[in-house]
């Protein structure tokens, strides 16, 4: 059983996941990358409140999702390297489970 | 302050601190917006201003570009049924163009008594115009958020190589 804080969270999530879809219909290609991750980052901070095992994962995920998020657009070569090695971290957790 | 200043000084400011913004100092913004030029005087628009922090967080909700929540939101609107009375084919064309300039009046006038603005258009206007009870023919057009700066972004580096003079391709130097 989730608490009402959380479920009301995911819903507000699932908002943001919702409108970016149909706005990226329209908008430049490189949004949806950015939006992809910042629903990531967003989804972590939920889950670190929740005290799961996997906090440290989750905050240093995010911490690496937003120190590089902006600059998607102004330095691609910056954001495409943030996602290797997201990519490449995330992986390593799926290994061990 | 010198207009100049303005001009130059405003950037896109996306974070800003819990405090609250005035009801006056935001009354002076939307003030600012309805003296921007208008095409045949027609005055095709709508200023909502949200402070309610819980709209402002539902508004944020639908809007993929509002990183963080703020202290006021302004949404500017156009007004479909004024616009297409007075000039049906164009009207609305003309209606966004009024609202842009509203825009840039609003946030000019913020810079001015020490505010950070952003203007948003990744929100899903549907969502928004449901959310503040609006009727089917005020559209909102953009978002701007409104608060006191918490970061201080650097100017981007501005294209001078658009600019000619007398004809497209002409460069020239100013005296």
């Amino acid at each position: 059983m989730i608490s009402d804080d959380l479920y009301r969270e995911l819903i507000d999530l699932m908002g943001y996941m919702l409108t970016s879809a149909r706005g990226l219909l329209d908008e430049p290609q490189a949004y949806g990358p950015f939006r992809l991750v910042e629903g990531i980052s967003r989804l972590c901070e939920l889950l670190e409140k929740e005290d799961v095992a996997d906090s440290t994962f989750l905050s240093r995920l995010r911490a690496r999702i937003d120190e590089s998020k902006f600059s998607v657009i102004s330095d691609p070569d910056t954001f495409t390297q943030m996602l290797d090695e997201v990519v490449l971290d995330y992986a390593k957790k799926l290994k061990e489970r | 302050m010198e207009l100049e200043k303005a001009i130059l000084g405003r950037r896109s400011v996306r974070k800003f601190t819990a405090k609250p913004i005035e009801k006056k100092v935001l009354n002076e913004l939307l003030t600012a917006g309805i003296w921007s030029p208008t095409a045949g005087n027609i005055q095709p628009w709508a200023f909502i201003c949200v402070t309610d922090p819980e709209m402002v967080h539902k508004i944020r909700v639908v809007s993929p570009g509002m990183f963080w929540s703020t202290s006021a939101v302004i949404c500017v609107c156009s007004d479909q049924e004024k616009a297409s009375k007075a000039a049906a084919k164009e009207g609305k064309t003309l209606s966004l163009f009024d609202c842009a300039m509203a825009a840039q009046n609003i946030m000019l006038r913020a810079y001015d008594l020490g505010l950070g603005t952003c203007v948003i258009r990744s929100f899903n206007q549907a969502a928004a115009r449901e959310l503040l009870g609006a009727p089917e023919h005020i559209q909102p057009e953009l978002l701007i958020i409104v608060g006191y700066s918490d970061q201080a972004p650097k100017a981007p580096r501005r294209n001078m190589e658009v600019i000619f003079w007398e004809a497209y391709g002409q460069r020239g130097e100013a005296e």
